[in-house]
């Protein structure tokens, strides 16, 4: 096998074990977050229905969870485009881009 | 380098990117707004220890003035401000102009009018909602409130501006996202940060102005009117000062931002963890306690996001910071800021604990706090920017560096010894209430600082007139008297 080949080998082999590892870790994170979160949301349900307070801490909440859920879908939105994949190059290509505009004249 | 999937070519780039005249306009409202916000400060902090020249005037009480100034502070002077800035900097970011240029000068006309008819809501609107043909009008129509302000602290805006308001914060967003929807590739943080500010201040505004007169009342529409005062700093002038320092502050530096993932890691964590917050301005109240603690929780992890972005800027600065906080004006002013910031988020996490409200609540601690983080901190760096910015699109340099200078020393230090002092005057406030003495005792105990208060004002409304001075002869195009061009050469 060529050495090109070889290393193409050794390549797929780490990047497959990053994502096995990658899921393990998210697992291990998520479910007892998760956990936690379901807890919770049930244990405010029940005060929701039991106590007057409850019923006030719907529209605060509620607030908090649409624009939250606006975000987590951006987020999502951000990974799927690749927008975190070279994390550290849009801060040197803005810096190009003004040098470029400043070679241009004062404002554009 | 290689040209990476950012870069546009230079030929790509429309010739007049940036409209430099409306920037020129917003920057001329904000001033006049920051000048009218300065001189009702004033009077206010007059009457407190009753020097008011105008006592018994009406239409000049402070209960109305106090208005003024906060108001003619966010929408007069911050928001101008910024929106001038946005039309530098998002055509820039993007290589792409705003979706239109009628729109944007649309909206500039527009602003003006919202702010101003704002102001004279609040001034004359009192005394004509009593009138008995406004009186008998208010009940054909069922109009819910007053011709006046609204008594929600910075949604004061009368409720018949408030759908005018939103529709402009919907053009503006709208005007902006155009040329940030065409841009290609991974986003730079600045962007991120503009693109969540439009769309939670739209919203922030519409909660504030719009659930507590229409639809929820008592203790519950308390705890929305604390999301609102809050958001409205956190998502409305924090992502748009934040992502502003990220523009600017590397390119006067000539350097990236130190870490790029790191100050996305503070943008999602605003987003997730900032806007559950507003209720730990009512701990202590009948709002339920479970809702104070998700508010306390959630100030903690605000902090945590709130380290990154302090060390993010100060690691961007270097090991060389020191030469360049003393011979580059704007960095000067944009780093001053961020020790100011520090000090009001380290405040923050006090008191954000209970022990601590017993103390402060109501007090002028709060007012201290206030005046440091809209003033120390955003609005210096909204004028480090205008320093940076004026003589760019003035095409000649500042008339005078040493009225600038005097501007950074009679703002910064008039601002501390502000805040130093109304820190103290809500303690010693806090302890006479305490103490269960008299209220007299209280208010004649807080009058040496009152004192104090308005020769700070004196020093930052000075401050406010140095800058002004020397813009207007700058633009006058008088001749430069700075002798050394240090200063000169590193703020443009
Ligand atoms: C000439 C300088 C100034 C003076 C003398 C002054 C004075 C005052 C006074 C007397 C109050 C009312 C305090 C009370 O109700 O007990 C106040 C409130 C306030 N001022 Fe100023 N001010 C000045 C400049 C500014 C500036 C430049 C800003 C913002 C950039 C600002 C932001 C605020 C805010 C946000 C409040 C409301 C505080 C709260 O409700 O806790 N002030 N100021």
């Amino acid at each position: 096998m060529s050495d090109a080949r070889t290393s193409d080998v050794r390549g797929t082999a780490s990047s497959r074990r990053k994502t096995w590892i990658t899921i393990a870790m998210a697992v291990l994170i998520l479910i007892p977050s998760l956990y936690g979160f379901a807890g919770k949301f049930i244990e405010f349900v029940h005060i929701y229905r039991g106590t007057g307070g409850g019923e006030f801490a719907v529209a605060p909440i509620l607030n908090y969870l649409l624009a939250s859920a606006g975000f987590f879908c951006m987020l999502l939105w951000a990974a799927w485009n690749g927008m975190f994949r070279d994390v550290e190059q849009p801060k040197i290509d803005f810096l190009e881009n003004e040098r470029l505009l400043d070679r241009r004249g004062p404002a554009a | 380098m290689s040209q990476s999937r950012n870069q546009p070519s230079a030929r790509a780039v429309p010739a007049d990117l940036v409209d430099e005249k409306i920037v020129i306009a917003y920057y001329m409202a904000a001033l006049t707004f920051i000048t009218i916000s300065m001189l009702a400060g004033l009077l206010v902090a007059l009457q407190l220890v009753r020097w008011n020249p105008f006592n018994g005037a009406e239409l000049l009480s402070p209960g109305r003035w106090r208005m003024i100034h906060t108001n003619a502070i966010a929408y007069g002077f911050l928001a101008n401000a910024f929106l001038g800035t946005l039309h530098w900097a998002v055509p820039r970011l993007t290589f792409h102009k705003v979706a239109s240029k009628a729109l944007s000068w649309f909206i500039f006309y527009a602003w003006q009018v919202i702010v101003l008819a704002t102001a004279a809501g609040i001034v004359i609107g009192p005394t004509l909602q009593d009138q008995p043909w406004v009186m008998e009008l208010a009940k054909q129509t069922h109009l819910p409130m007053g011709l006046g302000a609204q008594g929600l602290e910075w949604g004061e805006t009368p409720f018949w501006i408030d759908p005018v308001a939103l529709l402009g914060l919907l053009l503006v967003a709208v005007n902006f996202m155009v040329p940030i929807g065409r841009s290609k590739g991974p986003m730079y943080v600045t962007l991120w940060y503009f693109m969540a500010a439009f769309v939670w201040t739209f919203l922030t505004y519409a909660m504030g102005n719009l659930l507590p007169e229409y639809a929820v009342a008592g203790t519950s529409a308390g705890a929305i009117g604390g999301l609102f005062i809050h958001d409205l700093v956190g998502l409305f002038v924090t992502p748009l000062g934040w992502g502003l320092m990220y523009y600017f502050v590397p390119i006067l530096l000539k350097k990236p931002i130190w870490s790029h993932g790191l100050s996305l890691v503070g943008f999602w964590g605003l987003a997730f963890f900032y806007p559950l917050q507003g209720i730990h301005h009512f701990l202590y109240t009948p709002i339920p306690m479970f809702l104070q603690y998700g508010a306390v929780i959630s100030t903690i992890a605000v902090e945590l996001v709130v380290a990154t972005v302090v060390i993010n800027f100060f690691g961007t600065l270097g090991s060389k910071g020191y030469d360049q906080f003393v011979n580059n004006l704007p960095i000067r002013y944009f780093y001053t800021g961020m020790v100011f910031y520090f000090i009001t988020c380290f405040q923050c996490a006090l008191q954000v604990t209970l022990t601590f409200q017993k103390l402060i609540h109501f007090t002028d601690w709060v007012v201290g706090h206030a005046h440091l983080v809209m003033f120390g901190v955003f609005s210096l760096w909204l004028f480090g920017i205008m320093i940076y910015l004026f003589p760019r699109l003035l095409g000649r340099p500042w008339y005078s560096q040493k009225l600038l200078t005097y501007h950074y020393w009679l703002s910064a230090g008039g601002l501390f010894v502000m805040f130093l002092d109304l820190t103290l005057a809500g303690v010693f406030q806090g302890w006479y209430w305490a103490s269960l003495q008299p209220w007299d005792a209280s208010t004649n105990g807080s009058t040496p600082f009152w004192i104090v208060r308005v020769f700070a004002g004196l020093a930052m409304f000075g401050g406010l007139l140095c800058f002004l001075y020397n813009l207007w002869m700058t633009a006058k195009g008088a001749e430069s008297v700075d002798e050394s061009p240090a200063l000169a050469a590193a703020a443009t």
